[in-house]
């Protein structure tokens, strides 16, 4: 879209024609005879020769940088490159990339596992003949992805790593609680504690009194609702009601505390689908289809900060220039 | 020779001499048919060698005894002086158009340079004056090859500038004649009445020969100038005239017009008036100017 501006560069022509001399008065032959002519009123010719060809370069310029400024232009500087999602195993990296013969080339660390993401928004950088290779572990697309170059995928499954969360339990059913917890436990560790600590991600509230000031959580389930009248306006989804305080984030369910082992699902699913949040899968060693007119990203702004310092040392110039002209 | 490549010839000759000299023997004698016949009828005396005398005037067994050249002197009772008054003004600069490195006051230097070297070979008095740049320039009346070297070197240092000096320069200027002379006027007179016309008419009533040559350029008679150009009048204002279909018609009208009173002015003067472009050959617009219309020189 940006390169449609680059049709505008013909507005050059503009400058070129207003600089275009007139044509001098005082230039006229001399003819003896010319007594018996009637006198004619100068007509105003204008000449193919220009004026002031310092300010007709500074404005060119300076309208050639605006129009490239809107354009936006990326330039294909990166060759061969490696794109290595965050985590992937060292070794595993080089032996993938003397396999694909790229161990010259250069080597890219990804922000985040969505490397097609990052490769669509950035695929105009690419030299059109550059090879990639994408290592790691890329989280796997919703669908196939159209990319304008070929892409060599080498995925890499990583284990879930080993993580701990702190859980607060106010009340009396503090060792109902543990139990339940341990019996979540798998690659992620639940530390329950008296008290809530910086480190709580979440904090269960089984007591009907209400809660000290200074307490903070991200998290909260409210076993009894009387304690928070803020949960009786809540919105309910799904038999959720939730409402955000300065205290943090207020559960309040059906489901809390679960009765039997089916609301004890809900609970945790709902709980993981809503804060841990969704991790995709590695995705299977598949080519992306190779597109060359696939739309490229909108990723763009390599040359725009220069651009816009050019423009405006462009513009200063210009209006020194032509203040100097009319002095 | 084609009579254009004579003017052009004569155009292209740096030294003015030379032109005369090519100029007055493609004329033949027919304008030396006057009372005087050459030089020496009536032995007067000798006198020493100048550069510039003819060869046949020295006297040969004079040298072979002095071992020096004398040439001899003819008595002469002519006292008819000859002026010759060129127009050198900005406007005399109007080049040929067709003709490359000729114009009018180049044309007119070479007439006026012819009519000189006649007057010195009929033993006449001559002299110059130019008018140019609002100033005359006078070199009075002399006989003999030196006066015509000097008169000559006058006429090759001319630069035509400015306008016609005023009317009381001029009466100062032409206050010489009081022997019978022979007043060769050589301009465009394109300003008429000017101090110039006055002076000639003035002279003409004080029964001079009063002799008018106009130069013109083909271009001008024709009326065709280039209509992309824009033109200027090299003695008026900076105003621009631009020359084209429509503005033809007036411009020869005009012309026309203004030489026609020229013409009838002179007529009713008794002046002789010849009108001449440039381009023909100097010889033609010699005898034309020179010829009296009774038949003598």
């Amino acid at each position: 879209m940006n390169s449609l501006w680059w049709w505008a560069l013909p507005v050059l022509i503009l400058p070129i024609l207003w600089h275009r001399q007139k044509r001098e008065q005082t230039k006229a032959a001399p003819l003896a005879t010319a007594r018996f002519l009637p006198p004619s009123s100068p007509v105003q010719l204008r000449v193919w020769r220009w004026q002031d060809l310092f300010l007709l370069l500074l404005r060119c310029l300076l309208l050639a940088t605006l129009i490239a400024w809107l354009a936006d232009p990326v330039l294909p500087w990166r060759s061969d490159s490696v794109l290595v999602v965050p985590g992937a195993d060292p070794a595993f990296v080089d032996r993938q990339l003397r396999d694909a013969g790229l161990a010259e080339a250069r080597r890219i660390d990804l922000p985040n596992r969505d490397a097609y993401r990052w490769l669509h928004e950035h695929e105009r950088e690419f030299d059109p003949k550059a090879r990639l290779l994408l290592v790691g572990d890329v989280a796997m697309p919703a669908v196939l992805p159209r990319l304008q170059h070929a892409v060599v995928v080498r995925p890499q499954a990583l284990p879930v790593a080993a993580s701990e969360h702190h859980v607060a339990v106010y009340g009396e059913r503090v060792e109902a609680w543990r139990k339940l917890f341990a019996a979540l436990e798998g690659t992620q560790r639940y530390v329950l504690d008296a008290q809530a600590g910086p480190k709580t991600e979440l904090l269960i509230w089984d007591t009907p009194q209400p809660p000290s000031s200074g307490l903070r959580a991200p998290l909260w389930w409210v076993i009894d609702a009387s304690a928070f009248p803020e949960l009786a306006k809540a919105p309910q989804v799904d038999g959720l009601r939730y409402v955000d305080t300065p205290r943090g984030r207020l559960w309040s369910a059906a489901w809390l505390p679960p009765h039997d082992a089916a609301a004890a699902r809900t609970m945790f699913e709902t709980w993981q689908r809503l804060h841990a949040g969704v991790q995709p899968h590695t995705a299977p060693p598949q080519a992306p289809l190779v597109d060359a007119r696939a739309p490229a990203g909108p990723f763009g702004g390599a040359l725009r900060d220069a651009l816009s310092a050019a423009l405006l040392v462009l513009f200063a110039l210009e209006r020194i220039a032509t203040h100097v002209r009319r002095r | 020779m084609s009579v254009l490549a004579s003017a052009a010839l004569a155009a292209h000759t740096g030294k003015l001499d030379l032109a005369i000299r090519h100029v007055l023997a493609g004329l033949g004698h027919g304008i030396h048919a006057g009372r005087e016949r050459g030089a020496g009828v009536e032995f007067s005396e000798y006198r020493a060698y100048a550069p510039g005398d003819e060869w046949r005037r020295v006297d040969w067994k004079l040298m072979a005894r002095a071992d020096r050249y004398y040439v001899r002197e003819a008595e002469r009772d002519s006292h008819v002086a000859v002026w010759l008054v060129l127009d050198a003004t900005a406007s005399m600069l109007e080049p040929s158009r067709s003709v490359e490195g000729l114009d009018k006051l180049g044309m007119a230097r070479l007439l006026l340079g012819c009519a000189g070297a006649i007057a010195q070979r009929q033993g006449d008095a001559f002299g110059l004056l130019v008018c140019q740049g609002e100033r005359a320039h006078f070199t009075p009346a002399a006989r003999g090859p030196r006066q015509l070297q000097r008169v000559l070197a006058q006429l090759e240092r001319v630069d035509a500038a400015g306008t016609l000096p005023a009317a009381e320069v001029l009466r100062a200027s032409l206050h010489f004649a009081r022997a019978p002379s022979v007043i060769c006027v050589a301009s465009d007179f394109l300003d008429w009445p000017s101090p110039l016309s006055e002076a000639m008419l003035r002279l003409r009533g004080m029964r001079h020969d009063v002799r008018a040559l106009c130069l013109q350029t083909e271009a001008e008679i024709a009326a065709e100038f280039d209509a992309a150009t824009a033109w200027r009048d090299p003695e008026g204002d900076n105003r621009l005239f631009r020359f084209g279909r429509d503005t033809r018609a007036a411009y020869a009208r005009r012309r026309d017009e203004h030489f026609e009173m020229v013409a009838k002015q002179c007529r009713a003067h008794d002046i002789p008036y010849v009108a001449a472009p440039i381009e023909r050959a100097p010889g033609e617009t010699l005898r034309a100017w020179l010829r009296k219309p009774g038949g003598r020189p």
